[in-house]
């Protein structure tokens, strides 16, 4: 039998070689064929819109939501597009489209101007004055990494994390924990903290808890479709094996405190010994990615939604537990309301 | 006594062709396209430089021989509006074995073989803050061949070289379709972010022609083209780096 197939090879060169030449022109047409590649959409206003929509279409995380019919805005904001209009003008069409996300972590980042979204905290008082707050904090306050911090008069000790995106490092707060470690309760102040890395605000919460917390979930996109979401992911903090705070700590909050500053609201009031004192949470749950667009443009969105530990979106903010505002007579004796109603709460207990 | 000779002279020749190995070190330039849509839809190109190292036997009197090639390379490209710039760098390892055929036509020598390619990179784009980059890892079984064949012009030896190495299946690391690195990494949220590959969702191959001009008995000046495809369509998300690069080496025969 193998010496048939043996005769019959060598009677056939002719076959041989056509067999070689189709394997040839196959493994040609693999090569071509096989390229992994993207459309690209023309650099032109109706390109530029068309590419950003498709982002959104493809990545946005809250359309459902926020109840977001994404197509009905295509059709709305198409017919104001022509190939004709300046990049300025197109600018203030694609950046009204994206307001329609209200969404404070959508942004149209160009070289004249970045889009945004902000009303979330614009159309509301700020409840926070760094006049007040020079007050408390007087010029000999103490910093460390992205913390200021001082003892009051009452033998409070007040902390103030202005930004997420300051690095803090497990030595800071060591020193802050021990340098409040007589003090009978401590404020800690994010007003107007509008975020930044969320390990910072992982490693300051790990301050305030002697065993692994549930504090929320997380997802992700798994497609393109509006509704391909990943599984919902726990996330727990751990308390930190450094010097932990064991005393009552007040969280105080404004309408500033967005993204990750927002998410340590929601790990904090996962805290037995914190209470959240201020106006209600800017929100940015969605965890953000970038992309850009023809023209060299970058759309920035929310594409990772996260949730608190009863499942609850916080994209629209956190409610503190005591609602309290600054108030003008206040203001004009040279008091913030919030601090001094946390000092309240403090010395009360 | 004589045969004894004969015997220590066939041990020695034999000794001497085990360890026969060319070693090419290269340096070369050329144009990159880079795309990864887990980081923008837009395409990226630019220009790379690439350093190779390849250690090749040359034992003919075995049947099977052993290739190792080190590929190390760093991209700078931009997008079509020249406003966003991504850096790319890459290193790929080809550990091959091929099966030496007898030579044919007087000089040329073919190898058929399988190579094992072990890739790490990564890329980083440089105006976004908050997914600014993406890591690639991959191993891939790749079927190869390497077809060799001396000439001579006017009494120079000359030695032509083609490779090319084609896809089959391998594994490769990707985040999910809108996974950030932030739960991968931080949170150990792992999803589907092991994937494995066939010449489907990850067509690479990558190909090598070179001519070496031998100027003494043991040197050899090196001029190549390299043009590797790498690409992979996997977790919905499109990602391809092409290279392609005009080398100038040397190469040692031992």
């Amino acid at each position: 039998m193998k010496k048939d197939i043996l005769v019959r090879l060598a009677n056939s060169p002719a076959k041989l070689a056509k067999q070689a030449k189709l394997a040839l022109l196959a493994l040609l047409a693999f090569l071509v064929t096989s390229c992994v590649s993207q459309e690209e959409r023309p650099n032109t206003p109706q390109g530029n819109f068309e590419a950003l929509w498709h982002i959104i279409d493809e990545h946005y995380c809250f359309f459902d939501y926020k109840d977001i019919d994404w197509n009905q805005i295509y059709q709305t904001y198409k017919v104001r597009v022509n190939d004709n209009m300046n990049h300025e003008q197109l600018f203030e069409v694609l950046t009204d489209m994206l307001s329609e996300l209200r969404d404070g972590h959508v942004n149209l980042y160009t070289a004249f101007d970045n889009g945004r979204y902000w009303n979330w905290h614009e159309d509301y008082p700020t409840n926070f004055s760094d006049t007040l707050q020079r007050r408390y904090l007087g010029t000999d306050y103490r910093i460390a990494g992205g913390l200021r911090y001082r003892i009051l008069d009452d033998n409070i000790g007040y902390v103030y994390y202005g930004s997420f995106s300051s690095g803090v490092g497990e030595g800071n707060l060591d020193e802050v924990i021990q340098h409040l470690i007589f003090c009978q309760g401590m404020i800690l102040d994010i007003r107007s903290n509008g975020g930044g890395d969320l390990t910072n605000a992982e490693k300051l919460a790990a301050r305030f808890c002697n065993e692994k917390t549930l504090v929320g979930y997380m997802q992700h996109k798994t497609g393109k479709g509006h509704n391909d979401f990943s599984a919902m992911e726990p996330q727990y903090i751990e308390p930190s094996s450094n010097l932990r705070w064991q005393k009552k700590v007040i969280l105080l909050t404004n309408r500033g405190v967005y993204s990750a500053a927002n998410e340590f609201t929601t790990y904090m009031k996962r805290m037995p010994q914190c209470t959240v004192v201020g106006d209600r949470t800017g929100g940015g749950s969605g965890l953000p990615f970038t992309a850009s667009l023809p023209n060299g443009w970058t759309v920035r969105f929310s594409a990772c939604p996260t949730y608190d530990a009863n499942h609850n979106q916080t994209e629209f903010g956190i409610e503190p537990d005591y609602n309290v505002a600054l108030t003008d007579e206040d203001f004009n004796k040279g008091k913030d309301t919030i601090i001094e109603h946390a000092r309240t709460l403090l010395n009360s207990n | 006594m004589k045969i004894l000779n004969s015997i220590l002279c066939v041990l020695c020749f034999a000794a001497t062709a085990a360890n026969a190995q060319n070693k090419s070190h290269m340096i070369g330039l050329g144009p990159s396209k880079v795309l990864d849509t887990y980081l923008t839809p837009e395409n990226f190109s630019g220009t790379g430089i690439t350093y190779m190292y390849i250690k090749e036997q040359r034992d003919t009197t075995r049947h099977w021989s052993n290739t190792y090639e080190h590929e190390v390379d760093l991209s700078n490209t931009h997008d079509r509006s020249h406003n966003i710039n991504d850096l790319e760098i890459t290193y790929n390892l080809y550990w091959a074995r091929y099966y030496n055929f007898r030579p044919i036509l007087n000089g040329l020598k073919l190898q058929a073989g399988v190579a094992a390619n072990l890739c790490a990179g990564a890329i980083y784009n440089m105006t976004s803050s908050n997914n600014p980059a993406q890591a690639r890892a991959a191993l891939n079984i790749m079927p190869s061949a390497t077809a060799t064949y001396d000439f001579h012009i006017s009494r120079h030896l000359f030695t032509a070289r083609y490779e090319l190495n084609l896809p089959l299946v391998g594994v490769m690391f990707s985040p999910n379709y809108g996974q950030s690195y932030y739960e991968i990494f931080s949170r150990g949220n792992y999803d589907h972010n092991i994937v494995p590959t066939t010449f489907v969702s990850a067509p690479t191959f990558r190909q090598l022609a070179s001519v070496d001009w031998h100027c003494t008995r043991k040197w050899a000046l090196r001029l190549a083209y390299l043009g590797n495809y790498q690409q992979a369509q996997v977790n919905n998300l499109k990602q391809h780096t092409y290279t392609h690069r005009i080398l100038l080496g040397i190469t040692r025969s031992l």
